[in-house]
């Protein structure tokens, strides 16, 4: 049987990829769809492959987020691009949970990714998932509802040095190495070294908001057999752009940031089911900025004596936090189940190196404690079991248990997340998924500084969300709509006297209608919309969506994308209300290859100038305003491999 | 009947471009290492293939054995495709068997492997050493020169 089966695969060989090019070719082009690590189980899924990230210049991984459904990506008040659900906007936001390769590499002090790694350079990146609902079971133990995992390029399949340089038409620049190498002893590495001079600006009043960001990004991958060592470092330096004042104009001011890990992880056993791994995490954050119209600290405003008396002009701050992980998995599998078991452990830890403010009378406050909450330890079990009931039917069944040691007034705690869903394929051609899923997100140690004063108990915001995925796929197109139903109790919210927990039930729910097109082998259309609808006032965007179209010819590839969001009205029956339009973000770009190894590509974004805007406020308790987050920009890029 | 069903149904899935969800591991590069090792082994060895890989995993087995019968050991076999770091003494000494190897540098510094499939600036290669094709008995098909060199 075993000759029979040869020779028809040799047969059709023959007919269809004849010769040892044509397999060759088969083979780089699928490796390059990127789907080996796709898991359907833990969410809705949408995978940005390689030859996705290349054709459409997706330089950074803003770049990617920015066209992300359900969500809205805009700058914050220290100039940072920082992702939002649809419909709110947040300054820091903890629902994105970021993976390089295992590494989980959002902040220990806010459970944002966005100061670090939200502009992280994808030239060292292999392809991207994104998973919408809670997919923490299998991922460690920080929660969210976004989960993006980035999969660094493999040196196996690499083994090349690679330059990369970019130029923008407002005189910032990137330039990147990447070096890669398999060696005889059965050891591969990748060495990524990175560095940015990113210039930016936005007018306001009449007065620049500064917002120069110079980064360094260092990144080592290293494999042999089933060992994996990943060792990552970034450096931030950048102006505060608006930074804490409360007139939104800072006389001046200054965020740095180094972010250091080594994530250690291996497999053991035939079948690779038993996998250990530990993490180190060292983060360091120095803050200062001065405002002669005085800056919104919060923790240091009296709010039981005028305000006046102790809002700082000068505020100098100097962190640090280190994070360690270690965690150990088995899976267990038979022929039509699989469980998987996990013990996984964190500790968190926040230490105060320097802490200075200058009130408007000149009076100085040193070494100022928030508050003594400033460890954490997270123990977590989970269990996961895929049960397929036939082959057009999958149950899926999660459950984990995690038990929160605080030390200081935080209370300790027991939480319980579990998911419940199930994946039916009756045919071919079409496919449904559904999720049940009760997950929470607990209190950083940013919420708990930032607590209003009148109530410093913050508590944890509790998660039920339902979630329906369609799909329907023939030949060369693929059709999916997906239905959300999110209900949120204690949600935590940032009100003008810092962060509380609201005192009633968020409701939200929406669909997403996604439409991908496969034109011709070389030639693809993507059409993207969703909406939201939520039971508290909106005030960002709630629509929105994304056509774009890529694909490549002889030496050219090319893409264009647009990317809307709809225009919305912050509280219309208020008299500070304020309107925004709607955003119509066009994207256009070509590469030349001159060979293999050297090309030159051009690109440019937001050429209708019609940019999203984030609001702010303006004053104590001030007024609303708008602001534009993106120019216009052109970039030229040069690449060489050798 | 049956290999018409086979290959009516290996076609129907070379050409669905398009999947509602990826419920199994997506083993399509496997599949196709698989079928480009089976093109080298069928043209470099004139009897049935009986083939090695030295720390194999369960994924490559299941794959693999879809169209060579898989050796235990490598003293049964007669094609060892060495893909993971293996110690040298490990591999039997025959002269009667072909070594190949996914590794360039294992290639150019053991002069037992007459070929390589590996990666190379983001690309697949293969390389197969014209002393040691001839060292070793085989005549590949012309249309193969272009992956000979001379070292």
């Amino acid at each position: 049987m075993k000759k029979i089966m040869f020779l028809l695969f040799t047969f059709i060989g023959v007919l269809y990829a004849d010769s040892l090019n044509n397999l060759l070719k088969e083979y780089e082009d699928n490796s390059q769809k990127s789907l080996q690590t796709v898991n359907e189980k833990l969410g809705h899924v949408l995978v940005y492959s390689q030859k996705e990230l290349k054709l459409m210049q997706h330089n950074k991984l803003g770049d990617v987020l920015k066209e992300l459904p359900l969500l809205n990506l805009n700058r914050n008040r220290y100039g940072l691009t920082s992702p939002s659900l649809a419909g709110t906007k947040t300054t820091v936001s903890g629902f994105f949970r970021l993976f390089v390769n295992d590494h989980e590499v959002s902040s220990i002090h806010t459970q944002s990714f966005a100061l670090s790694w939200g502009e992280m350079p994808l030239d060292f990146v292999d392809y991207i998932e994104v998973y919408y609902g809670e997919s923490s079971f299998s991922l460690g133990n920080e929660t969210g509802i976004y989960f993006i995992r980035v999969y660094t390029k493999s040196a196996l399949k690499e083994n090349s040095t690679q330059l990369k340089t970019l130029y923008t038409d407002n005189n910032s620049f990137s330039q990147s190495l990447t070096h890669s190498e398999s060696l005889e002893n059965g050891w591969s590495y990748l060495l990524f070294f990175n560095q940015n001079n990113i210039k930016n600006e936005m007018e306001y009043k009449n007065e620049l908001l500064k917002n120069d960001m110079k980064s360094r990004y260092f990144y080592v991958d290293m494999k042999k057999d089933t060992l994996g060592i990943n060792i990552g470092f970034n450096d931030i330096k950048k102006e505060s752009y608006m930074g804490l004042s409360l007139d939104l104009v800072p006389n001046n001011g200054e965020l740095n940031s180094q972010d250091y890990f080594i994530n250690v992880s291996k497999s053991f056993l035939d079948d690779d089911s038993l996998k250990i791994g530990a993490s180190y995490n060292i983060y360091k954050r120095e803050y200062k900025e001065d405002n002669d119209e005085g800056l919104g600290v919060l923790p240091l405003i009296d709010f039981t004596q005028p305000p006046i008396n102790t809002i700082p002009k000068k505020y100098k701050e100097n962190l640090k936090y280190i994070k360690s992980t270690g965690y150990v998995t088995k899976n267990f599998k038979t022929s039509n189940n699989q469980l998987l078991t996990s013990f996984h452990i964190k500790k968190k830890e926040y230490k105060l190196i320097n802490r200075e403010s200058t009130n408007l009378f000149g009076q100085v406050n040193s070494n100022k404690k928030f508050n003594d909450f400033n460890k954490e330890t997270i123990y977590s079990f989970i269990l996961e079991d895929n049960y397929t009931v036939n082959d057009k039917l999958l149950l899926i069944a999660n459950s984990k248990f995690d038990k929160y040691d605080r030390n200081a007034y935080l209370k300790d705690s027991d939480e319980t997340m579990y998911k419940v869903g199930a994946i039916y394929t009756p045919t071919e051609n079409f496919g449904l998924k559904t999720f049940y899923t009760k997950t929470y997100l607990p209190p950083s140690f940013y919420n708990t500084e930032f607590a209003s004063s009148l109530n410093k108990d913050i508590k944890t915001q509790k998660y039920n969300f339902y979630t329906t995925e369609a799909v329907f796929a023939f030949n060369k197109s693929k059709f999916s709509i997906t239905y959300h139903n999110v209900e949120i109790e204690d949600f935590i919210y940032f009100a003008p006297i810092g962060f509380i927990n609201v005192d009633h039930k968020i409701k939200t729910e929406g669909l997403i209608f996604d439409y991908k097109y496969q034109i011709s082998k070389n030639n693809k259309m993507v059409f993207n919309y969703y909406f939201t609808k939520s039971s508290e006032d909106i005030n960002n965007s709630d629509k929105g969506g994304y056509i774009k179209f890529m694909g490549n010819y002889s030496k050219f590839e090319y893409f264009s994308s647009l990317i809307y969001k709809n225009k919305f009205e912050f509280r219309p029956e208020d008299s500070n209300h304020i309107s925004v339009d709607a955003s119509y973000n066009l994207n256009v770009g070509a590469t030349y290859n001159y060979n293999k190894d050297i090309s030159i590509s051009l690109k440019g974004e937001n050429l209708l100038d019609k940019s999203t805007k984030s609001l702010f406020t303006d004053g104590f308790p001030g007024t609303n305003t708008a602001i534009k987050d993106f120019d216009r920009t052109v970039s030229l890029t040069f690449k060489l491999v050798f | 009947m049956k290999i018409l069903s086979c290959v009516l149904i290996f076609l129907s899935f070379s050409y669905a471009q398009s999947y509602t969800f990826l419920l199994n591991k997506y083993d399509k590069e496997l599949e196709l290492e698989s079928k480009i090792i089976g093109k080298i082994a069928s043209s470099s060895l004139s009897k049935d293939i009986v083939l090695f890989i030295p720390k194999i995993t369960e994924a490559e087995r299941n794959i693999y054995s879809k169209i060579f019968t898989i050796g235990l050991t490598c003293e049964e076999s007669n094609f060892i495709f060495v893909k993971k770091n293996f110690p040298e003494e490990n591999l039997c000494k025959n002269a009667n068997k072909l070594y190949f190897t996914n590794n360039y540098k294992k290639l150019l510094s053991n002069n037992r492997f007459f070929g390589a499939f590996f990666w190379s600036k983001s690309r697949p290669n293969i390389v197969f050493i014209k002393s040691r094709l001839v060292k070793n008995n085989i005549s590949l098909p012309n249309s193969y020169k272009q992956f000979v060199e001379d070292l």
